[in-house]
């Protein structure tokens, strides 16, 4: 898995990269599987455990490709935060 | 009507208690900042908001509009459940541009995103739909207790209405969004743990799993096993285009703000959690378990309508989930069930007020009345506005009668005006602020003209849910496409500011092209670089 970058600088983190569209896509199809998953298995169907080991094993994979660049923006943009609480309050005033 | 010994009432007393204390406990905490009162001060850890989203999206009403579903369409009943799916992909796109702006609710969004008289007034616009939206919400649960209560002890409509939202607007008015979220995770906890045991117990009272199959095959009825039991392309109760209507709704919304009314309850989580990451997980847990927890009911739900097939009633079947609890628990655990109840009504009615509250006091008071206002003025104006919201939700909730089809109308069809330009005030630079409110006021008209009036005068026949999502997406672009053209785009100064604080995602070339020209992304990425 060469081609997913798993080390980031906060410049980097913050555009949108293939690692993002692979989680638009590994994301929605963990919650149709969770809510199939557990339907089955509550019905004690053996496919149903077999969608819900799938979907644990894909909350895996997502969690892997997108953590650290999750990590990289939030250390970067905390830093931010406080000068843009004040340039916040300057943008919405109505009075501007 | 169920008798409740004293362990039953124990427990729903010990719970009144539990709740009463933790608004006191965090008083201090809320009335520190109108920051602290409305978003816990923005620092909260992932697992707290994901809770709240969680326990506020399982409200007293959850469990009789699923009810309804399942038991009409059977386990595919589920997708109509699925509308939370939208935080799929928001989680990772909308909630992180959302968190990095810091605005404090959707309506402060629109005047960072847009400029000038237009975001003016949809500023105003939103903060007083939601303000609206929230007593109707708070109506419609609150009147679900009060049916339910008057199930379960013949108590009028009115009193279970008054009472259950009337006690948790305590700690609401005491502790703010700090009481709110930390009594969330509470209720969320004892709701889930209780919505297994009722679950589980439902499908052992049908005989388990391999019974319930067995009298649905008896019945003729197997098809409701199967998810994705579609009754043709396009015809039908449940044709797969409605499906697919549906997951394009929920999906794909994820990449706007306000594609699905509950963006605006998760707003207020995003804006809570203490850094993007912790937001980013927060939705993305939260929805994942009401995932799971729609499927936990639909088995018991399916449970039921093996034990009792031919209810016609809607408001009977309705109740379908609350009956396996009701009639199959053994004493004792009656009240824990229905101390369970209470904790998912108030969570939700807790998380509405303070919601409301939030839009009334920083979007309508702050911004238009008095910009000045001192902190603790507005921590004082949000808990009057609390107190209004409050008054106002009992004159909703005794209005409304039918809790499914409302549901199915505010979920999915109401939001078709908006849901695409929702979606485009996020990822497309040029769509502007005249193009955002002609679309609302578009789809205010459209969607009670195609859903409820011109049918009603037979002009055109009662179209099919897909049909109408499609027609009123299709309608309202033909308004608000042209409008957005016409009218000049959005200063660039602002976009500019907006762009680099919140890195949005999707067509921003020229706005990114006049930012690196000024030199503000070249400067960020150096400081990074010197970090």
């Amino acid at each position: 898995m060469g081609w997913i970058q798993r080390k980031w600088k906060p410049e980097q983190a913050e555009r949108w990269s293939k690692e993002d569209y692979i989680v638009f896509i590994i994301s929605p199809l963990i919650y149709i599987l969770l809510a199939v998953g557990v339907l089955l298995s509550l019905l004690l169907l053996w496919y149903g455990f077999l969608i819900l080991a799938v979907c644990g094993i894909l909350i895996g994979v997502m969690i892997w490709i997108i953590d650290p660049k999750l990590k990289a923006v939030s250390k970067d943009y905390e830093k931010k935060e406080k000068q843009y609480l004040e340039d916040l309050e300057k943008i919405t005033r109505w009075e501007e | 009507m169920v008798t409740f010994s004293f362990l039953d009432w124990f427990w729903v007393g010990a719970f009144i208690v539990l709740m009463i204390i933790c608004g006191v406990l965090f008083y201090r905490l809320g009335k520190r900042s109108l920051s602290d009162f409305f978003l816990a001060g923005r620092g909260l850890p992932w697992w707290l908001p994901a809770s709240s989203v969680y326990a506020t999206h399982s409200a007293t009403d959850t469990p009789i509009w699923v009810s309804g579903v399942i038991y009409q369409h059977g386990l595919r009943g589920i997708w109509y459940t699925f509308f939370s799916a939208w935080c799929a992909i928001s989680a990772f796109a909308s909630t992180k541009i959302f968190r990095r702006s810091l605005a404090y609710t959707q309506a402060e969004w629109q005047t960072l995103r847009f400029s000038g008289l237009g975001a003016e007034l949809l500023r105003g616009w939103i903060a007083g739909w939601q303000v609206f939206m929230n007593m109707f919400v708070l109506g419609w649960v609150g009147m679900a207790m009060g049916k339910l209560c008057h199930y379960l002890f013949n108590w009028p409509n009115w009193l279970g209405l008054i009472l259950f939202s009337s006690l948790c607007a305590f700690y609401v008015l005491t502790a703010g969004y700090w009481g709110v979220v930390m009594a969330d995770f509470q209720q969320g906890v004892i709701a889930f743990s209780v919505m297994v045991i009722v679950s589980f117990w439902g499908i052992a009272a049908a005989g388990g799993p391999q019974e319930i199959m067995a009298k649905l095959e008896s019945l003729g009825q197997s098809w409701r096993l199967n998810p994705f039991a579609f009754t043709g392309l396009t015809s039908g109760e449940f044709p797969l285009v409605w499906f697919l209507t549906m997951m394009v709704i929920a999906v794909i919304g994820g990449f706007g703000m306000g594609t699905s009314i509950d963006w605006y309850p998760e707003a207020q989580r995003i804006q809570s959690a203490k850094t993007v990451r912790d937001a980013s997980y927060s939705i993305w847990a939260g929805s994942a378990l009401i995932v799971v927890r729609n499927s936990l009911w639909a088995v018991a739900i399916l449970a039921f309508f093996t034990l009792f097939p031919r209810i016609q009633s809607t408001a009977q079947y309705e109740m379908a989930w609350y009956r396996v609890g009701f009639e199959f628990l053994p004493v004792g655990m009656v009240g824990f069930f229905f101390a369970a109840i209470v904790a998912i009504h108030i969570s939700t009615i807790s998380s509405h007020l303070n919601l409301g509250a939030s839009y009334a006091t920083r979007d309508l008071y702050h911004h238009y009345f008095r910009p000045k206002a001192t902190d603790k003025e507005l921590v004082w104006v949000g808990r009057i506005s609390t107190l209004i919201l409050l008054l106002g939700s009992f004159v909703y909730g005794l209005m409304m009668k039918e809790i499914t089809q409302w549901l199915i109308f505010a979920l999915w069809i109401m939001a078709a005006g908006i849901w695409l330009p929702s979606i485009l005030q996020v990822v497309w630079w040029r769509f502007n602020s005249w193009g955002y409110l002609s679309s609302w006021i578009a789809n205010l008209g459209l969607s009670w003209l195609i859903v409820w009036v011109l049918p009603e005068f037979h002009v055109i026949p009662v179209l099919p849910d897909y049909l109408q999502f499609w027609i009123m997406m299709v309608l309202g672009a033909l308004i608000y496409i042209p409008i957005t053209f016409m009218t000049p785009p959005e200063d660039m100064d602002r976009l500019v500011k907006y762009y680099v604080m919140s890195m949005p995602l999707g067509w921003w070339k020229p706005v990114r092209r006049e930012a690196e020209r000024k030199g503000l992304l070249k400067i960020r990425e150096k400081a990074a670089e010197e970090r």
